[in-house]
């Protein structure tokens, strides 16, 4: 099962990277990026992951002396929640760039933003 | 086409190093230090039921800033990249269905109830203030869509934004007074385990964080809205 | 103040700006300025603690809890440092900014604030996740702040470093939570004592997630050549934040970097050197071709992360000394990049030599070459004493190849950025003058006095702990620097100040010297001194000249008075700095100090690689004293001579490396010219004294290294000799006949023997008295007539008589003719080579005497006699000023000829230490070798009976001629279009040239031209890797990453 979801996780990331060297749209290149990003969170999640193991939140069914042996590690559960909202502020950048970037330039062409090179 | 086939190489090399990375990979069976550590001791020290929201708020409390940051952060930019050119003016309202304002009219304050919800109960239950501000933002962009006119104040969000950061810092420096360190959420007595009131600050800091991630969505929202043209 | 106050305070008052309205602008600034304040408070009163308490460092805990269950951070000296440098940084930076901030508003300001505050967090936090988390932070503030440009493309720049962060921030988080995997914790130290345990035969797995973390914290450095995006930001952005990106943002990456070291451990160092390396010189490289001033920053500031870099990756043989070599190289560059960045918003234009512009602000020209000295590693800067312990070290460790990298990398670092002076010295001004406000240039200064501040306490620290000098309290540096403050003063009352010092410096320690140094000493000191009477003439203030001159000094007196190593190459260094500065005040010296400058850095880091592997192969002391170069013993003692040898030749421009001479030389100003030749190039015959008398013959590979300088002397002393007979220009003239001259002295020195010596020693005191002589009365001539060109000059005997008189008894004393001075050089030196066994180059010596005379008499016939030019027919003699110090040395030559037994009869003693054969005996009058006798007071007496006979013969024979004006005729030709091509001085020794032109053809400088040229194609063919295209940029990256982990992977 684990297996399982972190290849898909790393297909993923690798499908993700590839749409961003590949597509020069800037819009395109930004769905590529939230692609690979679900990749990674997905790998994080995955990590984490025990089998035969429930949520790491204590309740009826799983009490605190017991926990030790029901829960899944809840660390990566932590971090991706980090991971997702640190994606999320990137991906809300780049699209404001690509409007104000269309804006100046009229293209969303990667290929033509080159005013600076050497 | 021949970067197309250099985009594949590369990526088959990557492919590589995150195949071997996979093939060196065994589960755990049992828990490790850190995660042992939490598992045992997370109800007993801080009292909240939920161990995420505990490592989330608590243990890792500094990360977690630092992802309010983010947001506030790119909600900031979003601003200012967008701020030099708004054209209010200029557009025209085009009807949006009968369906879609009185849906939004009906669910707008029922999703609000629930991201305070979610958020209010971040300790106890799966969810918590992103969850939560998230929610409330997607009933401000359920408002948008609704009346893509509609003009939200950037002033009250920011207020509301500005504010719940500002007690988030101050609860964190208490934290360094009051109880062990920086951020720490025993300010007052932890309470009983499960219910609403218990874990210290963490209900409050999770809630504050929900005011907060829900404004800033919702400005980052509103400043892509109004960029649009119509 | 608890540290996470820097926090605190950062984010309270990054969202407190979000409360203000539109309206409350400049109180959100105030606010701003205010919490930045505070933060470098908090840093400040910390590295006051640690300093001064000596105490450890110590964990902050967060959430009340015991790392590693929650995040904790560290603060300590070095914590405490880098983060007040970044929040130094990020106030000044918003200082300097308040413009655009203001423009922008509240949330720019925030950006601001939390973008330093994060840069902190990556110092502070020891927790692998946080570091995540700020580099974030980071990337997202600096998309942010590039927005504060007026520049167009800042957007396509963010956007393009927003891609390539995309990619590195998913690397990270996979090594991350693979790394948690492995290892169980999220704390740095957790992990690095959790990796060292970790079984190695199933560590493969961590290995490839700790890869994932190190390659996306090091592409944070911008290694080469995965860096295009960086250098886009670097142009596009506002230099105010630039500076940030460049001093702050490098500092923390670099210490994320260190962190991660930790936890890969050893296995990993050799990785980060590479890269280090390699970016350190690709990035020189390709900063060589750059026309854009922010751009070349851009470049430089890369390739310092990487030199810094490389430091990490050799921690292993540092010991307690790295932090003293990567924190001296840092603060040094950081300071002087911010200081560099916020420079270029005073300056209008973006090409280099719009920097021009600065010309008119003496102080911000100071600034700038402060800036530049940190960044090259000169002294009194911490760079230069981190370079010097780095040398050492790695040499010790035989790691010389690497030292090798670096030099070459500091040497390209040194050219362009000396180019780059030497327009903003040179080039024209622009019209409109530039505005300087005080709060762009409060940030200049701060960072420039910074620098000077660090330089004691580098120095400070080196003298507490290696028993090194700090250079800043030596007296002659410090004597040198006050004219710094002096500058305001009229040029007369410095002059009057600078004679004194010297005159008294002198007389406080004459008494101090051995023979050999007191010669070198009244050279450097009085004859500086008396060379100096000629700065009279100059009216006005003469910005410059007496710091740079007296800068040159102080290194000369301080290398003779050096006993160690690092003094000794501390004066070097400061010699050469000063003498630079002087040659570029030169009209159309902008090439020729710039060749001097590179010239002279590459002997400068021979010397230093050649110092460094002789202190390797001695038993390890703090210091290594000059005269334990006596001690080495093979194989190490032959290389250390070839590289030390080499680096003083390159001062006394031996063939091969002479071609920065003749134009330094010639261009200087008519002053300046006598104190880089007569003066300046005996420090170079200073070192080859010192190294032969220590160490004596050394044989390599069978060859006995003297010998071969014995050759190079003498093809130097011909073909210098040569290529002056040719010269139409009169300064010129004079030097490439300097580096005939020093091929003679270096041919003396190599002898070996006892008359080689005193001979060579002659020269150093005949060479400084007529080759000063000469230069003053050719420059006194050239400020009269306008022109260094000899065949437009002519009869000038009348009008400028003193002058002639000077030039002709010099030509005498060269040409080494009895009576003068020269001749005594002459006798010792065919006496000397009697004694030797080198007969062919000895051949070779002979035929260049003749060949002295051949230009040498050009100067009194094409200058002095001949027809006045119509032109000239109002000149009046040189002004006083440089006609008194060449009659000085009139009277000098005089007495030396009479009685050179005053001086060398000591040095004859003193040498006979080292060559107890051959001694001369000195017996009343009469100096007797084992040839034969001189009597030089029997010679002059000789000499002047038949020059009075001839000469009133002459004048008897004459006394009927008629004398016919110049000008009593009419001219019936016009103007020829180019004058020279009829006139019968222009290129006189044409039947010469056909003959023996084969022998002065440029080859050595068509060598040096094809190497720098070399350099540029390869630079410009690189260049094209940087297409602009984003997209281009994330193949880079990912290319490197590839090329990386096949490299690790292979080791």
């Amino acid at each position: 099962m684990a297996y399982i979801a972190m290849a898909t996780g790393f297909l993923l990331v690798l499908i993700g990277f590839y749409g961003a060297l590949t597509q020069r749209n800037l819009l395109r290149m930004i769905v590529a990026f939230t692609i690979a990003d679900s990749g990674v969170n997905i790998v994080i999640v995955a990590i984490g992951y025990m089998r035969g193991r429930t949520a790491p939140i204590l309740d009826a069914t799983v009490s605190a002396a017991e926990a030790v042996q029901r829960i899944i590690d809840p660390v990566p559960q932590a971090l991706v929640l980090t991971a997702i909202v640190i994606g999320v502020g990137i991906t809300a950048l780049m699209l404001a760039y690509a409007y104000r970037l269309y804006e100046r330039k009229h293209t969303l062409d990667i290929a033509k933003l080159t005013d600076l090179q050497g | 086409m021949i970067k197309r086939a250099v985009a594949l190489v590369l990526l088959l090399m990557l492919g590589g190093i995150f195949a071997t990375l996979m093939l060196g990979y065994t589960p755990d069976s049992e828990l490790n230090l850190t995660a042992r550590y939490y598992a045992e001791r997370t109800a007993a020290d801080l009292g909240a039921a939920n161990i995420v929201t505990a490592i989330v708020v608590t243990y890792r409390g500094l990360d977690t800033l630092g992802e309010v940051t983010v947001l506030f952060l790119s909600a900031s930019i979003v601003g200012l990249v967008l701020a030099s050119n708004r054209r209010p003016a200029l557009r025209v309202r085009t009807p949006v269905g009968e369906l879609l304002t009185t849906g939004a009219r009906f669910l707008v304050p029922l999703i609000l109830l629930l991201g305070v919800y979610v958020f209010v109960n971040g300790h106890l239950t799966p969810g918590g203030g992103f969850q939560g501000g998230a929610i409330i933002a997607s009933g401000v962009l359920l408002l948008l869509l609704a009346d893509p006119l509609r003009h939200f104040s950037h002033h009250v969000i920011a207020t509301v934004e500005s504010l719940a950061g500002l007690f988030y810092v101050a609860i964190g420096l208490a934290g360094l007074f009051l109880a062990g360190g920086f951020l720490d959420n025993r300010l007052w007595p932890i309470g009983t385990l499960g219910e609403l009131f218990s874990a210290g600050a963490i209900p409050l800091i999770y809630s504050l964080i929900g005011l907060k991630v829900g404004a800033e969505f919702s400005s980052m929202l509103a400043s892509l809205s109004e960029t649009e043209e119509l | 103040m608890n540290a996470l106050t820097i926090f605190a305070i950062g984010l309270g008052t990054a969202f407190l700006l979000g409360l203000l309205g539109e309206r409350q602008k400049s109180l959100g600034y105030m606010l701003t300025l205010a919490a930045l304040t505070f933060m470098s408070a908090v840093s400040a009163s910390w590295l006051v603690v640690f300093a001064a308490t000596g105490a450890d460092s110590f964990d902050i805990f967060t959430a009340g809890t015991a790392p590693p269950f929650a995040i904790n951070l560290r603060m300590g000296l070095i914590e405490a440092a880098l983060t007040l440098l970044i929040n130094l940084t990020g106030l000044f930076a918003a200082m300097h900014m308040g413009d655009a901030l203001l423009r922008l508003g509240q949330r720019a300001m925030a950006v601001l604030i939390i973008a330093i505050m994060a840069l902190c967090g990556i110092v502070l936090t020891r927790d692998i996740f946080n570091l995540f988390v700020f580099f974030e932070l980071i990337v997202i503030a600096t998309a942010g702040l590039v927005l504060l440009s007026d520049d167009d493309s800042a957007l396509a720049a963010g956007f393009k470093y927003l891609i390539v962060s995309q990619f590195i921030s998913a690397l990270l988080l996979v090594g991350i939570i693979f790394a948690y995997h492995a290892t169980g914790t999220l704390n740095i130290d957790g992990m690095a004592e959790a990796a060292a345990a970790i079984d190695p035969s199933v560590s493969g797995a961590f290995a490839i997630a700790f890869f994932l973390m190190f390659i996306a914290v090091v592409a944070e450095l911008k290694p080469f050549p995965a860096n295009g995006w960086a250098l886009d930001m670097y142009e596009a952005a506002h230099p105010g934040f630039s500076a940030v990106f460049s001093a702050a943002s490098g500092t923390a990456a670099l210490y994320a970097v260190d962190k991660l070291l930790q936890i890969g451990g050893t296995d990993w160092l050799p990785v980060a050197t590479g890269i280090g390396i390699v970016t350190f010189v690709g990035a020189n490289l390709l900063a060589l071709p750059q026309t854009n001033d922010r751009r070349l920053l851009g470049y430089s500031s890369i390739a310092q992360t990487g030199l810094i870099l490389t430091v990490l990756g050799q921690q292993d043989i540092f010991g307690d000394d790295y932090f003293f070599i990567a924190g001296g190289l840092l603060f040094a560059h950081a300071l002087a990049k911010a200081g560099l960045y916020w420079l270029s918003a005073l300056v209008a234009g973006r090409t280099l030599p719009d920097w021009a512009a600065l010309q008119s602000r003496p102080l911000l020209v100071f600034a700038f070459i402060s800036c530049v000295a940190m960044l090259s590693g000169l002294p009194p800067f911490p760079s230069f004493y981190a370079k010097w312990e780095l040398a050492h070290l790695l040499v010790a460790e035989g790691r010389s190849g690497l030292l090798a990298l670096i030099l070459f990398g500091a040497l390209v670092e040194a050219g362009y950025l000396f180019r780059w002076f030497g327009y903003l010295i040179k080039r024209a001004t622009p019209a409109e003058s530039i505005a300087c406000p005080a709060h762009q240039l409060l940030p200049i200064a701060a960072a420039v006095l910074g620098g000077w501040a660090l330089g004691f306490v580098w120095g400070e620290l080196s003298s507490s702990y290696f028993g090194r000098t700090n250079l800043l309290l030596t007296l002659p540096l410090f004597f040198a620097l006050t004219f710094l403050l002096l500058d305001w003063l009229p040029a007369w009352v410095k002059n009057t100040l600078a004679i004194g010092g010297m005159v008294a410096f002198f007389s406080l320690t004459y008494a101090e010297y051995d023979p050999l140094r007191l010669i070198f000493a009244v050279i450097f000191l009085i004859g500086g001194a008396v060379t100096l009477l000629a700065s009279y003439h100059a009216h006005g203030r003469r910005i410059g000249f007496y710091p740079a001159a007296m800068l040159m000094y102080a290194g000369m007196i301080m290398l003779i008075r050096a006993s160690d190593s690092f003094g000794f190459f501390a004066a070097w260094e400061l010699l050469t700095v000063g003498s630079y500065f002087l040659i570029l005040r030169g009209k159309h010296s902008e090439p020729h100090a710039l060749s001097y400058i590179v010239f002279s850095l590459g002997g400068a880091f021979l010397i230093l690689a050649g110092f460094a592997l002789a202190a390797s192969a001695v038993p390890p002391a703090p210091t290594f004293e000059i005269a334990q170069l006596a001690d080495l013993v093979q194989p190490v003692a032959p290389w250390v001579f070839l590289l030390l040898a080499l680096g003083f030749m390159t001062k006394t421009a031996a063939i091969g490396v002479h071609i920065w001479l003749p134009g330094a030389h010639a261009e200087a100003e008519t002053d300046v010219s006598p104190m880089v030749s007569g003066i300046l190039l005996k420090a170079g015959l200073y070192g080859l004294f010192v190294l032969l008398m220590n160490m004596g013959k050394q044989s390599l590979y069978g060859v006995e290294l003297t010998y071969v300088m014995l050759w190079i002397g003498a093809i130097t002393a011909l073909l210098g000799n040569l290529m002056a007979i040719f010269q139409e220009d009169a300064k010129r003239l004079l030097a490439y006949s300097s580096i005939g001259q020093m091929g003679y002295a270096l041919f003396g020195l190599a002898l070996m023997n006892h008359l080689g010596w005193l001979m060579a020693l002659m020269f150093v005191i005949n060479h400084y008295i007529y080759k000063s002589m000469l230069f003053l009365s050719v420059g006194g001539v050239a400020k009269r007539t306008g022109t260094r060109e000899m065949f437009k000059m002519g009869g000038l005997i009348t009008l400028m008589p003193l002058s002639f008189i000077a030039t002709l008894i010099g030509i005498i004393a060269v040409s080494g003719v009895p009576p003068l001075s020269g001749f005594g050089g002459r006798w010792i030196f065919y006496n000397a080579i009697l004694t030797a066994d080198a007969r062919l180059p000895m051949v070779l010596i002979f035929l260049s005497g003749p060949i002295a005379f051949l230009y040498l008499f050009r100067l009194i016939h094409t200058i002095f006699l001949g027809q006045l030019k119509d032109e000239h027919r109002r000149l009046k003699e040189a002004p006083f000023w440089i006609i008194l110090p060449q009659m000085i040395y009139v009277a000098l030559l005089m007495v030396v000829a009479v009685v050179p037994g005053m001086v060398l009869r000591h040095v004859d003693a003193y040498i006979s230490q080292f060559f107890p054969d051959g001694a001369l005996n000195w017996e009343g009058s009469t100096i007797t070798s084992q040839f034969g006798y001189w009597n030089p007071v029997a010679i002059m007496i000789i000499v002047g009976v038949i020059f009075m006979l001839l000469f009133g013969w002459l004048l008897f024979v004459n006394r009927r001629a008629q004398k016919v004006k110049q000008f009593n005729f009419v001219f019936s030709a016009e103007r020829p279009f180019r004058p020279e091509t009829t006139h019968f001085a222009w290129n006189f020794f044409a039947p010469y040239r056909k003959a023996m032109g084969f022998l002065v053809q440029p080859f050595v400088t068509r060598f040096w031209a094809a190497v720098t040229d070399l350099l540029h194609t390869a630079a410009d063919i690189t260049r094209r890797l940087y297409n602009g295209n984003g997209q281009t940029y994330a193949f880079h990256f990912l290319l490197f990453v590839v090329a990386v982990f096949t490299f690790r992977m292979g080791m």
